[in-house]
């Protein structure tokens, strides 16, 4: 590990480059660590690291300068302007021109932070600014003519604070600022490259992208996953954008397991890249728990449709009502599939583990009875339904059956209202739509009469120290018992994958000790050949965006697997925390866009949607709020 | 009404109002390259600087894009002023030396002007030409094709599309630099190198309007290309 000769990383100098002793300041510097390597020299846009005394600052500079030029988009003179002016000072510097225009570039790396329009301007040249203050005499060298500036290689990783948190690293401000431009088409095109149900996203994802946001330091963040969904209702609404077709074909065929987001998303880029693909999906519909976890009313039917037909068009095979019931790759290889990718996501339920939890219609779980609804059966409404859990599916359950017309809805969740898993937003209007939720208690008998449920006698929870999903443990409180009376008892407490069609020997090779489908991170091979795995049935329930992101990575892994080559993950930079700056993000404040919402006393009838999209005008109006909070880091 | 402070005096601004609009209403000299009362602002020439109280600290912002709200504070000149209106003129003039509007505004800022070579009309990206096109006309002929990750373009440009180009010359007539040129030619109109075949007046025979022009009146507005015929003058 070489040691660190100058930083000024987040505005904090650490110069140690006459020292004749080492400085070992590792433990204090906010190191920016290339993962599997080391680096001579870094410039990123929150300031220098030198590892080696041999480093060329100038030509790091240079290449910065021309990597940051790609990202200035030209709607501001002093940003597009300024790096141009400084780069051609040093290229003529470099050819030998002998001009020694350092003042003139120190004016605009002070100048252009406070005057830029957008957040990358305005931090941009702040390293340059480094480089000529504690490199000065390396400049002037070049410019004197007495050394020379070596053109070199040098790599480059781009991010943002929402890009990063995007599990699929969506370029959130390139597709935002798409919108701002009326480019509706455009945005599309560039959302679809990692997220390939846009409608479904813009609606029903976890969004954390909103809350790296840095705009949340002033009115609140930018309505990100609002925004998508408004290219995709600009889509469905005005002429539908058909996906990109394969360049070529190739001959070899790919079969995937489960239709769900992992399974669409690799299914489409395996076909752009010109495979033959198969999916092979048990429900009668495709979509996964989008299609029969998620009520109507938070995402309506056609707009899944819709984003499956698109995919359908674009030549992915999807067999419907054809469940794999075993799981075997030599008859696979038979009807001529060079792999397969298994992505079933977890649709079983866990049980609540309580006495009286023998299955009847009256003890269900939640992830059927979901199931059900959204496959078109009818449920007749009781007096009182009691759902044990706090997550998103529990909510489902309790908002759907609002709407089904059971009287009383009462959610009984172990730990506190801040430990719920599920979304924010879920919960309040959970809360709003006459959900009754009470804190701090499990179950611990169901109180049965034959099939029917009278009761369920719950114990008071109180919360001790954090577990290992970091929230606080819950702790039963000895003699706190009390019934809650209830004629129906959902339990939505967590789901595991069905892994039944590995068959015995199958799951154990495949499976993890957890249940789910072991694979290996960055070639998502399980440890059979051939079988790649991903979604749910590998990581656990987890959020739609993550399966997807799973699906992209798994065609890129299956086409790098099927051609004898290497998966190209990129560079790796860590410690990077991507929120810092050391310039003012200086924005102009404007009024942050809220969605609408259907009334209460409307949305408990029926499915209606209940949150209403931006139209194209107002998403046009959200979307000039995106302060473009690129990162670029060059080093070598 | 929003009651604000600029220089030291409370004023009177209307709803919704930029605090340019407030300030030229005033008659303080705010310059810009990229602003027009027809349309939307946009921001892109970063001339048009003043500082807004915020958090009891001085910050620079865009007059044009900034509305104007209850008990803010502005003042419209003071050094941090000068030298970013100065700046953002000497990057102008730096990559647009021969552009009239831009040397106008160079020298008037304080920018050592060179005699000029040969009168340029270059494109300064200002975007008034989409505004206005968009806004004004609703052709949406133009688009703001800007530099970015994966992008094809190398270099931020507007962009054209003949198909929804009606030919009325707004922005040939909004621009500042005479980038967008019209020309006019044997019953013909040239603009962004697309030919317009133009439309006779019935009464008194010249040529007065591009055919694309009247039918995209008439299918906005329901009237009868028959009747749109006829020339401003003839009306």
């Amino acid at each position: 590990m070489k040691t660190v000769v100058f930083s000024s990383w987040n505005g904090k100098v650490v110069d140690s480059r006459k020292a004749t002793v080492r400085k070992k300041a590792q433990e204090e510097l906010p190191l920016v660590k290339l993962e599997g390597a080391s680096y001579s020299a870094l410039m990123g846009w929150n300031g220098i690291v030198v590892n080696d005394l041999e480093a060329d600052i100038f030509s790091l500079t240079r290449a910065y300068l021309r990597e940051a030029r790609k990202l200035s988009c030209g709607e501001c003179s002093v940003c597009m302007i300024g790096i141009d002016l400084v780069l051609d000072i040093m290229e003529r510097m470099a050819r030998g021109e002998k001009i020694d225009d350092i003042e003139a570039i120190q004016k605009v790396v002070k100048g252009v932070p406070q005057t830029a329009k957008c957040n990358f301007g305005r931090n941009v040249l702040v390293p340059v600014g480094d480089a000529i203050t504690y490199f000065k005499a390396e400049f002037q060298s070049i410019a004197q003519g007495k050394k020379q500036a070596k053109e070199d290689d040098y790599r480059v990783f781009v991010s943002a604070p929402c890009m990063e948190a995007c599990p699929a690293h969506l370029d959130v401000p390139g597709y935002i600022e798409l919108i701002k431009n009326h480019r509706f088409a455009d945005s599309l095109d560039l959302i679809r490259e990692k997220c390939i149900l846009p409608g479904v996203i813009g609606r029903a994802c976890t969004h954390p992208c909103e809350e790296a946001c840095i705009r949340n330091n002033l009115e609140g963040p930018v309505a990100i996953r609002l925004l998508k969904r408004a290219v995709a209702d600009y889509d469905l609404q005005t002429e539908t954008k058909e996906l990109p077709r394969p360049r070529e074909e190739k001959k070899e065929r790919i079969a995937v397991v489960g239709a769900g987001p992992a399974g669409l998303a690799a299914a489409y880029h395996l076909r752009l890249m010109g495979y033959q693909v198969t999916v092979f999906e048990a429900l009668p519909k495709a979509g996964g728990m989008a299609a029969v976890g998620i009520p109507d009313y938070r995402l309506p039917k056609n707009i899944l449709q819709h984003e499956v037909d698109v995919i359908e068009r674009q030549g992915v095979e999807i067999k419907f009502n054809t469940k794999v019931e075993k799981l075997d790759v030599k008859q696979l290889e038979k009807e001529g599939f060079s792999a397969v990718f298994v992505a079933v996501g977890a649709h079983n339920g866990t049980k609540i583990g309580c006495e009286g939890e023998d299955a009847s219609p009256y003890v269900v779980q939640g992830v059927d009875f979901l199931r059900r609804i959204n496959l078109g059966e009818k449920v007749e409404p009781l007096e009182k339904v009691t759902i044990i859990g706090g997550g998103n599916v529990a909510l489902d359950c309790a908002r759907s059956c609002i709407r089904l017309g059971f009287k009383k809805v009462e959610i009984v969740y172990r730990r506190s209202r801040k430990e719920m898993p599920g979304n924010k937003e879920e919960i309040e209007e959970a809360i709003h739509e006459g959900v009754k939720i009470t804190y701090l208690a499990a179950p611990v008998k169901i109180v049965r009469k034959g099939e029917k449920v009278t009761a369920i006698e719950c114990v008071k929870m109180k919360l001790g120290e954090p577990d290992e999903s970091g929230r606080r443990r819950p702790i039963a409180i000895a003699g706190s018992n009390f019934k809650i009376k209830t004629d129906m008892v959902i339990a939505a407490t967590g789901q595991k994958p069905d892994l039944s069609f590995l068959g015995e020997k199958g799951k154990s090779s495949l499976s993890t000790g957890a249940g789910t489908i072991a694979i290996e991170e960055t070639t998502l091979q399980t440890p059979v050949a051939r079988i790649f795995a991903g979604g749910d049935c590998v990581s656990g329930p987890a959020t739609l965006i993550e399966a997807l992101d799973m699906g992209n990575r798994a065609a890129k892994a299956i086409d790098a697997y099927l051609r004898g080559q290497k998966v190209d993950v990129g560079p790796r930079l860590s410690a990077l925390e991507l929120s810092a700056q050391r310039e003012a993000t200086g924005a102009i404040r404007m009024e942050a866009l809220r969605p609408r919402l259907l009334p209460v006393d409307e949305r408990v009838k029926n499915y209606e949607e209940v949150e209403q999209g931006f139209t194209a005008e107002e998403a046009v109006k959200e979307a000039a709020r995106c302060l473009r909070c690129y990162r670029i880091v060059v080093w070598k | 009404m929003v009651e604000i402070t600029i220089d030291g005096k409370k004023v009177q601004a209307r709803e919704g109002e930029s605090v340019l609009e407030v300030s030229r209403r005033l008659k303080k000299d705010i310059p810009s390259l990229c602003y027009h009362e027809e349309v939307s602002p946009f921001g892109a020439c970063r001339l048009c600087m003043v500082e807004v109280k915020e958090g009891g600290k001085w910050q620079l912002v865009t007059s044009c894009q900034q509305v104007v709200e209850k008990g803010m504070e502005v003042r419209t000149d003071s050094d941090a002023i000068r030298e970013g209106r100065r700046l953002a003129a000497e990057l102008l003039y730096y990559k647009y030396p021969n552009v009239p509007a831009v040397r106008e505004i160079a020298q008037k800022l304080g920018v050592a002007v060179k005699d000029e070579a040969i009168e340029a009309n270059e494109c300064i990206l200002c975007g008034l030409c989409v505004r206005a096109c968009r806004e004004v006309v609703g052709a949406e002929a133009l688009t703001f094709m800007d530099r970015g990750l994966g992008r094809e373009n190398a270099e931020p440009e507007i962009g054209f599309n003949p198909d929804k180009c009606i030919g009325c010359g707004s922005c040939a007539y909004i621009c500042p630099t005479g980038f967008v040129q019209m020309e006019a030619v044997d019953g013909k109109r040239i603009i962004w190198d697309k030919v317009f075949h133009m439309a006779k007046c019935k009464i008194c025979n010249r040529y007065f309007a591009p055919i694309e022009q009247l039918e995209f009146i008439s299918r906005k507005t329901g009237v009868p290309v028959e009747r749109l015929m006829v020339c401003t003058s003839c009306r």
